[in-house]
């Protein structure tokens, strides 16, 4: 944090602005502030999660991708549309490209001549003045045919059709010749030069384009809503990346949510099973529970997991129900699903319904903490108004409830992480190493919800508790990651 | 409807004048692009002696789309599920406008002769080709006996 920011701060505060400027001035991203006073971890957090990455605009791609057309057509003296269709089909690797070239297993027949056409099957003249088009079996004079560089010749009337069709059902890069059992892909201008209806060859260039982007590696289309956005990293690894325009957090390697520890097979099984299971799921989990003490019904109103009930002030965890004062005290385990040992003796009824339990375990968690995640929001700007009041009554200054704001950021990052601990162990095989992970997910979420509850109830300004507590939480954090993260 | 165009004309006459072996295409009178299919068991195939029913459709898009082609008669393979409907490239993703309707039929009775179960369209008949041939060909043997020759 910089002085001149404090500056511009105080006297916003002096003035008595409102809430305009520090609105602007606090909302951070919630990976944005890592707090600084422990170098090492933020260097290992930045190597376990974050990818350098460029977001570019659609003119930038296509200047970036020209480039390397130009090159690749220079070098080899192809033309543009033939270098662009081989950079497609390896995966814009210029190197390959060029081994192959070397290797000479690289289609290259540039010039196709009436010399190099194939008559197979077709009936034509000794003069060669008229070929029959084996598809429309006309009989049609020689400037009526076209052919790509495998030297198929049909007609041009049918190119147009066949390209017509194809891209009215969507395909752009991986039209083919329309021979028989003929994989050669037809290239850029090719097609433009037999399409002339202004829609189709619209769509085509747009089609190009995005299967273009598709098969490089170092590039994704930004998944936010009709965002235009490509971003490109270096490395195509699960390591998140955010979008400049739209703010989109997503994985670099498959475009979902961020998901560490999860892999990005395993959260999309994970996702895919919550999509068909959530009905059920929702439908049991309801959005209130009974104080397990004096029973009067209870809706979650924080982020916070450690509940002390309004009516009875029994403390107790909004997980289990259990006690609060184990929790503390005593190992924590609210997170840990536990097996049913004899299983496998079991009729095939009970470990449908063993599997249901299991399902509902961790499906509970991980839509519990979502919930946290959207209620520590509004925790949040509870904290804006308290700080504001704190302030007001001369209880400390600005200054003094900085780290407020800190804390509520790397609560929500590691609620965040915790989060997707969960598809994690689902998926887990029984074991050790399963034990290891639980526990140390365990270790997290204790962590996480003392931090909850400290920053929610924050009254002081003694802040030593509360970034105590910030700095265990994020170390737990970055242990489990540093165990279990594979990117 | 528009006019027919001269591909399918020109396939039909073929189609009438040198008819394929084993194979007879006849287009329906009121529709020229819907056509009445026979196809013969080939020899050495359960299906040998049968004779199969299919029906055959050109799409307005056609030769540019595969036409439409199903099995009518009963049949049991692991390749035609039991709606009729074949599972084989040509009549997907390797539809080439060079193809015709004599080259489709052609390799429709070429699937009766080499069944594939790796690539399945019904699933109980490709497990029992692949854990039990003698007994799966028993049973084409029977469903053709049963369907394809009473008449």
């Amino acid at each position: 944090m910089s002085g001149m920011e404090c500056n511009s701060d105080m006297e916003c505060s002096d003035s008595d602005c409102g809430d305009a400027n520090y609105e602007d001035y606090y909302s951070n991203q919630i990976w944005d502030s890592v707090p600084d006073n422990d170098i090492d971890s933020n260097q290992q957090l930045r190597e376990l999660e974050i990818t350098a990455f460029d977001c570019l605009r659609v003119e930038d791609v296509e200047r970036l991708l020209n480039e390397n057309v130009e090159l690749l057509s220079s070098n080899l003296k192809i033309t543009p549309s033939l270098a662009k269709l081989f950079l497609y089909e390896n995966k814009w690797s210029l190197q390959d490209i060029l081994m192959k070239y070397k290797d000479d297993t690289l289609k290259i027949t540039t010039d196709v001549t009436m010399n190099s056409l194939k008559f197979t099957d077709i009936s034509c003249n000794d003069h060669l003045t008229e070929l029959n088009c084996l598809v429309c079996f006309s009989l049609l004079s020689l400037e009526k045919f076209n052919a790509l560089n495998c030297g198929h010749f049909f007609c041009k009337d049918c190119w147009c059709i066949h390209f017509e069709t194809q891209i009215a059902q969507g395909i752009s890069t991986g039209i083919s010749c329309m021979a028989k059992d003929c994989t050669n892909l037809a290239p850029e201008d090719f097609v433009l030069s037999n399409v002339t209806k202004p829609a189709l060859r619209e769509r085509y260039q747009l089609f190009v384009f995005r299967d273009y982007v598709k098969s490089h590696p170092q590039l994704r289309f930004c998944p936010g809503p009709n965002c235009q956005v490509i971003i490109r990293s270096k490395e195509l690894k699960a390591k998140r990346v955010i979008c400049s325009i739209c703010k989109t957090e997503f994985c670099f390697r498959c475009g979902m949510d961020y998901h560490a520890p999860t892999d990005c097979n395993t959260i999309k099984k994970w996702l895919t099973k919550c999509a068909d299971d959530s009905e059920t799921a929702n439908y049991i989990s309801a959005h209130t529970k009974d104080c397990p003490k004096c029973h009067i019904c209870i809706e979650k109103n924080g982020g916070c997991n450690h509940m002390q009930c309004y009516n009875c002030k029994h403390e107790f965890c909004w997980m289990c129900l259990g006690d609060w004062k184990t929790h503390g005290s005593e190992y924590y385990e609210c997170s840990r699903y536990k097996e049913n040992p004899n299983i496998a003796h079991e009729s095939v009824h009970a470990q449908a319904r063993e599997a249901l339990k299991k399902y509902l375990h961790y499906y509970e968690r991980w839509e519990n903490h979502s919930k946290s995640l959207k209620l520590e929001e509004q925790t949040l700007e509870e904290i804006k108004l308290r700080i504001h009041k704190k302030v007001m009554d001369a209880s400390g200054t600005w200054i003094d409830w900085q780290h407020l704001f800190e804390a509520a950021s790397l609560l929500a990052r590691c609620r965040y992480t915790l989060q997707y601990t969960y598809p994690y162990a689902y998926y887990m095989e029984s074991g050790s190493r399963k034990e290891l992970f639980e526990y140390q997910q365990a270790q997290l979420e204790a962590e996480i919800e003392n931090l909850s509850w400290k920053i929610e109830r924050a009254e002081t300004t003694d802040r030593g508790d509360l970034e105590n507590q910030m700095d265990i939480a994020e170390k737990r954090r970055i242990t489990l990651l540093k165990d279990f993260l594979n990117v | 409807m528009a006019a027919l165009p001269r591909r399918i004309i020109k396939e039909t006459q073929r189609l009438m004048q040198e008819p394929v072996p084993g194979i007879s295409a006849v287009p329906d009178e009121t529709n020229a692009r819907y056509f009445h299919v026979i196809v013969t068991g080939p020899e050495d195939s359960p299906f040998e002696g049968g004779l199969f029913k299919l029906e055959l459709f050109l799409p307005e898009d056609y030769p540019m789309s595969a036409p439409k082609v199903r099995f009518i008669t009963k049949i049991y393979h692991p390749n035609i599920d039991r709606l009729g409907r074949i599972c084989l490239d040509i009549l997907k993703d390797k539809w080439s406008p060079a193809l015709q309707i004599r080259t489709v039929l052609l390799s429709i009775q070429a699937l009766l002769s080499a069944p594939n179960p790796d690539d399945p369209l019904a699933n109980d008949v490709a497990e029992l080709w692949k854990i039990n041939e003698s007994e799966a060909i028993r049973n084409a043997k029977e469903w053709t006996r049963r369907y394809a020759m009473d008449n």
